[in-house]
């Protein structure tokens, strides 16, 4: 219970900067929205909407698993190995052209306990071997891609798998099954967030680490619990990739390490820990898809998107912070 | 190098000496072997090394098989060397092959990228070991200036990317919209195969490019920009141009979730097993084929040729130390003999090994 007031503590302090800072992101959300609305007629069409929310559902699972890491303040890079390794086991594990395996879901849980194996090693050597979790992570993604490479073997998996293909393909109310499968994913990760000791330890690790520790929580299992959390999410993500593309590659998580970290940072959820949380990061995946998509969409020329989006990004950020600002807090 | 007692470091290098095992004990060879070397060495002591980025794409894991298929033709085994795209890795990895025993050695490159080449040129210059590369190397920088940097082998890709558009404008009947997929825009074949779709476009004035947007050659940046393209331009799309096979197989993908499969068509570049097998089904129009295999294979072979003394730098034409190898467009009639990647001995044959040469590189 002491723990607990803890916690609380100094989020009642700053509770009206805590609101004020909490509709940044949606408001830029929907300014962005608005302004991509007004200039293409197509983007606004409810085709693209759809296609907007369907193209968000991975990196929205890949989000889910980062932000707990993030709360907790520590980093994770791991997720390009992890989902590249549980793309390739579960496509090795379906109904495939490479073996006779056809386990249907059993393939895809056992991806996914990769995908937790993988985190629970990053915690590991976070925790006992006192490994920066940027670097212990980014070796487990080495790691990851090694596997799936060794997995991999000069010759493409191809998923024949009926369930899993219909994953992508299949739309339940206009939205395709991983879009369903992602929003049940932040919904988890919201209720672990909220209603558990590992998502509300999270959040205090990252907030006062110290404090707790002399609190007598042991933090460290839950340090290990949160990583091996953040590897079940890339492990789906990992199995969600395979399936809309129909095939295992190696390549399947490339770049989502950096725009799991960005979406979750624009949607504000800091570095430095201890604030955001799964909703926000939700905001956060959504503004990075509609500035994708919309940028396409009014036809801005692909030599330019990149520079656009970043300043975007940048801008997104420093408005975010702004409320921040007066707090005159170290930024690094 | 600097050595120092940290676990990190201690790793580095015992990988990077695991990675060239066999030559870290010989003596650097002196500059005096270099003319020596050109008399031939014996075909048992010649060294094969084929350096990719990774195996993890069909492509490059091709490259390897080839490499392998050529070195035991000749009763020899390929050192696989893979750098995981990263230049720092490639040189480190060159450097410790050219600290070994370079009399007789032969190395079959793909350079990163083009700034990667000169040191790799220089190294095996002063070393006086057999190279081969392949893809990138700057304008400037010439095999005939070296002695034994044999042959630079790349692919105009200006004429697949018109290959590929002329195909597609076929299958779609000569009128109607088409999108494009670009490659990493920065890179060369990037902007080599737009300029071809772009004299393919010139030709079929019928054919309409309503847009272009990049997916930096990745299957699945592929599929989500064109599933933001279909829902932007819906009907009119009637085909896909790819700079890549895995973004067309990215597209295909894109237009079966949109329920438009088979109403689209699709081209891509490099014949990657699955995009022959689409093209087999009908669910794609055509490809273009470098022959992967062929590439690991033939690097080796002339290395091989002039190591053992079969060749002779110095009678090799002006035009085959540089040149555009021959590509081959692959559609539904010929993509049987494509399916599985092979290996020609004969090919490999000293007489044969210029037998590609589709035109000197400019």
């Amino acid at each position: 219970m002491t723990a607990e007031e803890v916690v609380t503590a100094p989020r009642r302090q700053s509770r009206r900067g805590a609101s004020f800072r909490d509709a940044g992101p949606p408001v830029a959300l929907i300014v962005i929205f608005g302004i991509f609305a007004a200039l293409s007629p197509q983007f606004r069409s409810i085709d693209n909407v759809q296609n907007i929310v369907d193209a968000a559902a991975v990196l929205a699972v890949v989000t889910c698993g980062i932000t707990f890491v993030l709360m907790m303040g520590s980093i994770d890079l791991s997720a390009a190995g992890v989902m590249g390794a549980s793309a390739l086991t579960v496509s090795l594990l379906v109904a495939n052209n490479r073996n006779d395996n056809d386990f249907g879901l059993l393939g895809i849980l056992v991806a996914v306990l990769l995908g937790c194996a993988f985190g629970c090693l990053s915690g590991l050597a976070l925790v006992l071997l006192k490994v920066p979790s940027f670097m212990a992570t980014l070796g487990v993604s080495a790691i990851g891609l090694g596997v799936a490479t060794l997995m991999f073997a000069g010759v493409q998996p191809n998923i024949s798998d009926a369930m899993l293909e219909s994953w992508a393909i299949e739309r339940f109310l206009g939205f395709a099954y991983l879009t369903w499968i992602a929003a049940a994913c932040i919904l988890v990760g919201w209720l672990i967030q909220r209603y558990t000791r590992l998502g509300r330890y999270a959040y205090a690790i990252g907030g006062a680490e110290e404090v707790l520790t002399l609190s007598g929580v042991r933090v460290k299992p839950y340090k290990i619990a949160v990583f091996t959390l953040a590897g079940a999410f890339y492990g789906l993500g990992g199995v969600m990739v395979t399936s809309q593309l129909g095939a295992g590659l190696v390549q399947a998580g490339d770049g989502y390490d950096f725009s799991a970290i960005t979406a979750a940072v624009v949607g504000g959820t800091l570095l430095t820990g201890g604030r955001g949380g799964i909703l926000h990061s939700a905001v956060g995946v959504l503004l990075v898809m509609v500035l994708t998509n919309g940028l396409v969409q009014v036809g801005v020329s692909p030599y330019w998107q990149g520079g656009v989006e970043g300043l975007i990004v940048v801008a997104a950020v420093a408005a975010a912070v702004i409320p921040q600002r007066r707090r005159n807090q170290v930024v690094k | 190098m600097k050595i120092t007692p940290r676990p990190a470091a201690a790793i580095m290098s015992l990988s990077l000496a695991a990675a060239v095992l066999t030559g870290c004990s010989s003596e650097q060879a002196g500059g005096e072997d270099t003319s020596a070397s050109e008399a031939g060495c014996k075909s048992a002591d010649v060294r094969l090394v084929g350096q990719v980025r990774n195996e993890s794409n069909p492509y490059e894991a091709s490259w390897l098989a080839g490499g392998d298929a050529f070195a035991q033709s000749v009763g020899l085994k390929q050192e696989r060397l893979t750098y995981d795209g990263d230049s720092t890795k490639q040189q480190e990895q060159i450097s410790q092959l050219l600290a070994g025993d370079t009399k007789c050695l032969v190395m079959n490159v793909l350079p990163n990228g083009d700034s990667d080449t000169p040191p790799i040129v220089k190294g095996a210059d002063q070393a006086g070991a057999y190279l081969v590369t392949q893809w990138n190397k700057p304008a400037d920088l010439k095999p005939a200036d070296y002695k034994t940097w044999i042959s630079h082998i790349t692919y105009n890709g200006v004429e697949s990317g018109q290959q590929i558009g002329d195909a597609l404008a076929t299958a779609i009947g000569g009128t109607g919209g088409i999108i494009a997929l670009q490659g990493i825009l920065d890179t060369a074949a990037a902007k080599d195969r737009f300029a071809g779709l772009e004299a393919s476009l010139k030709k079929n004035s019928g054919v309409k490019l309503l847009d272009q947007q990049a997916a930096n050659f990745s299957r699945a940046e592929a599929l989500t920009v064109t599933k933001t393209l279909l829902t932007k331009h819906g009907d009119n799309v009637k085909g896909i141009w790819a700079a890549n096979d895995d973004m067309a197989l990215g597209a295909l993908e894109a237009l079966q979730q949109a329920g438009k499969a088979g109403k689209v068509a699709v081209v891509g570049i490099d014949a990657v097993p699955d995009a022959i097998t689409a093209i087999q089904g009908g669910k794609m129009t055509a490809t273009v084929s470098s022959d992967g295999t062929w590439q690991g294979g033939i690097g080796l072979a002339i290395g091989y040729c002039v190591a053992t003394g079969k060749l002779k730098v110095a009678d090799i034409a002006a035009d085959n130390r540089a040149f555009f190898a021959k590509q081959f467009l692959v559609t539904k009639d010929n993509a049987a003999d494509f399916a599985q990647p092979k290996s020609n001995p004969a090919d490999y044959e000293c007489g044969n090994v210029f037998n590609r040469v589709a035109g000197p590189l400019t």
